[in-house]
């Protein structure tokens, strides 16, 4: 099992890592989703795998899981989705403005 | 009120105020006189936990919620955060007098209060948490802010240069959250003094060497240290004047007080190495950030290289790693941020009077000349960049140059001599250029630019500091000695 989820891991990893180096804008940032997806992974496999029995307050007998972790991706998924939410708001303005979304043709700032 | 809560004070502060004026966005001049009244406040309470903390004599530590601390997220401020919190906000509260007098369309834009009150908190925050996450969390905010303030900005390149900040930064801040999954997976907490005693008794751990290696690249990437700075001039000279002030001075700031943390506090068990590493970039980015300064043709991008070679000063003091080497570099970065957010100030000034808003030099070439209080004003915070007394660059200069001495580095010395010169290159050049040689069409000068009071108030403290550098040094000279035994700080989060 841990593995599958290593697997996994490194291929959203490889994945995510290959599309935010394409040339379309979009392409790319739907690659940086993909990374946050794979380091939120990464995140629940450093707690995923201590015990057997959810970290509830009246748990039935047996190691708990770790909670901490889960806590933390779920706080990283909700500040990927607000960074997300924003990136999607300035590459609107950016294709709206430059009328593509080649990242070689948005470069007014090049001197 | 009970003393640790002072700690809370200038993170909860900008941030309530940062979302009451969103409220109050109907209202514009009431809005603008909130801002400035919520950043003054949050200054007030910085300074009075700057002073709790030098009266007390250890770290102010507040538990969020009432958890003991490596179970609950702790803010701590101790010498080094308190100051660097002090910096921010009084630099910030000049940045909001800047924006009141200003006449860019941006600062009338309704979110730019509460943005730039919640850059403030973002901050505040990343500075006086005890948490690696919470550093995460408060560091998103902080760059979520400046990204928007940057992408409404007047200059139409606000966007493409808002956008390249922001996916640099994104890919820090997924660094970041790497480090934390192979610290917790490692150690089982991310609690900073935790972590310090754990690491400290186990540095043995396979997952140790990737997270400091991220955590470095992490704050390499936020303070623009030379290899990752490319995004830093295209966003810090696109930015309005009053958050490109803010940006190239106290923002930078956070990547250096990580440096001050990894290597004091968090891996002290890897810190020869880190200080290797850190020495080498300071000098390769003084040595850069001159020779672009010196070669580029606008004024803001010249004063954003600048930054660069600043902050390679500040971490040749950090490399350095002796107390009075570490006193150095924050007196440094102290000194510095005031400095240059006094210059981008006075560019954004010039820019204002100019016939076309840019800061091209060659089209605010002899604007500054009919403006003699901007010309003065410039001069001065000129000296202060090159280290020229009686300004307050020269007591961070001298004091970074004898610590080298005292500790024999005279190889980099003469190398970082030499390339400090190059600041005088850079801004005599600028100020011949742009406040001397008289213009090409003296009738094409606006009358009216942005107002002076900002930058007056920075250039005052500037030169203030310099005569009067006591407190300053002494406080700092006191932060450096406690940073060198890191027990102190671990035993007020943990054992008190």
């Amino acid at each position: 099992m841990e593995f599958l989820t290593a697997l996994s891991i490194g291929a959203l990893f490889g994945i995510g890592v290959f599309q935010v180096l394409r040339r379309n804008l979009i392409r790319s940032a739907i690659g940086l989703i993909l990374l946050t997806n794979a380091v939120n992974l990464f995140l629940l496999s450093a707690g995923a795998y201590d015990g057997f029995v959810p970290a509830y307050v009246n748990a039935p007998p047996g190691t708990a899981s770790d909670a901490l972790p889960q806590a933390l991706i779920l706080t990283a998924i909700v500040i990927s989705m607000g960074a997300t939410a924003f990136m999607f708001a300035v590459m609107i303005v950016i294709s709206g403005r430059y009328r593509t979304s080649d990242a070689d043709q948005v470069n007014g700032l090049r001197q | 009120m009970n003393p640790s809560h002072l700690v809370l004070l200038p993170i909860l502060i900008p941030l309530t105020g940062g979302v009451a004026a969103l409220l109050l966005r109907g209202l514009p001049r009431l809005q603008r006189c909130w801002s400035l009244g919520v950043m003054t406040a949050a200054m007030a309470g910085s300074i009075a936990l700057f002073a709790e903390v030098w009266e007390k004599g250890r770290p102010v530590v507040c538990r969020v919620g009432g958890w003991p601390a490596p179970f609950g997220i702790v803010l701590v401020g101790d010498g080094l955060s308190a100051l660097f919190v002090v910096m921010t906000f009084i630099v910030m509260v000049t940045g909001v007098i800047y924006a009141l007098g200003s006449r860019d369309a941006v600062v009338r834009y309704p979110a730019f209060h509460p943005l730039f009150l919640s850059l403030a908190a973002g901050l505040a925050g990343a500075i006086l948490t005890g948490d690696l996450f919470t550093m995460y969390v408060f560091a998103e905010l902080l760059v979520i802010s400046g990204t928007m303030l940057t992408a409404a900005s007047d200059d139409p390149f606000g966007v493409e240069a808002a956008y390249k900040y922001y996916y640099m930064s994104l890919t820090a801040s997924f660094f970041m959250l790497l480090a934390v999954g192979c610290l917790y997976a490692a150690y089982g907490t991310l609690n900073m003094a935790d972590l310090a005693r754990r690491v400290g008794a186990d540095p043995s751990q396979p997952l140790l060497l990737p997270a400091v290696g991220l955590l470095i690249a992490v704050f390499m990437i936020k303070s623009a240290v030379f290899p990752f700075h490319f995004w830093q001039p295209d966003f810090h000279s696109a930015a309005p004047t009053a958050v490109s002030a803010m940006l190239s001075s106290v923002v930078v700031k956070f990547g250096v007080y990580g440096f001050f943390r990894l290597t004091t506090l968090l891996f002290v068990v890897h810190a020869p190495a880190i200080r290797s590493i850190l020495m080498v970039l300071g000098t390769l980015g003084i040595l850069f950030g001159g020779l672009s300064a010196a070669g580029t043709h606008n004024l803001k991008r010249m004063l954003a290289y600048s930054t660069i070679a600043q902050v390679g000063f500040i971490l040749v003091g950090i490399g350095w790693g002796s107390p009075p080497a570490l006193a150095a570099a924050m007196i440094f970065a102290v000194n510095h941020s005031m400095i240059k957010a006094a210059m981008l100030m006075l560019a954004g000034v010039v820019v204002s009077h100019a016939p076309v808003k840019s800061a091209a030099f060659n089209v605010i070439d002899g604007v500054g000349r009919p403006l003699s209080g901007a010309k003065l004003l410039f001069f001065l915070g000129g000296m202060g960049l090159a280290g020229i007394p009686p300004t307050n660059g020269f007591i961070g200069k001298m004091l970074l140059f004898r610590s080298g001495a005292a500790g024999d580095r005279f190889g980099m010395l003469v190398i970082i001599g030499a390339a400090g010169t190059l600041t005088l290159v850079y801004i005599m050049r600028a100020f011949q250029r742009v406040f001397w040689t008289p213009a090409a069409e003296e009738g094409l000068i606006k009358p009216v630019g942005d107002s002076l009071l900002a930058p007056v108030l920075l250039i005052g403290l500037v030169v203030l500091l310099g005569l009067w550098a006591e407190p300053l040094v002494r406080s700092a000279s006191e932060a450096a000695q406690w940073m060198t035994t890191p027990l102190t700080y671990v035993q007020a989060v943990l054992g008190g």
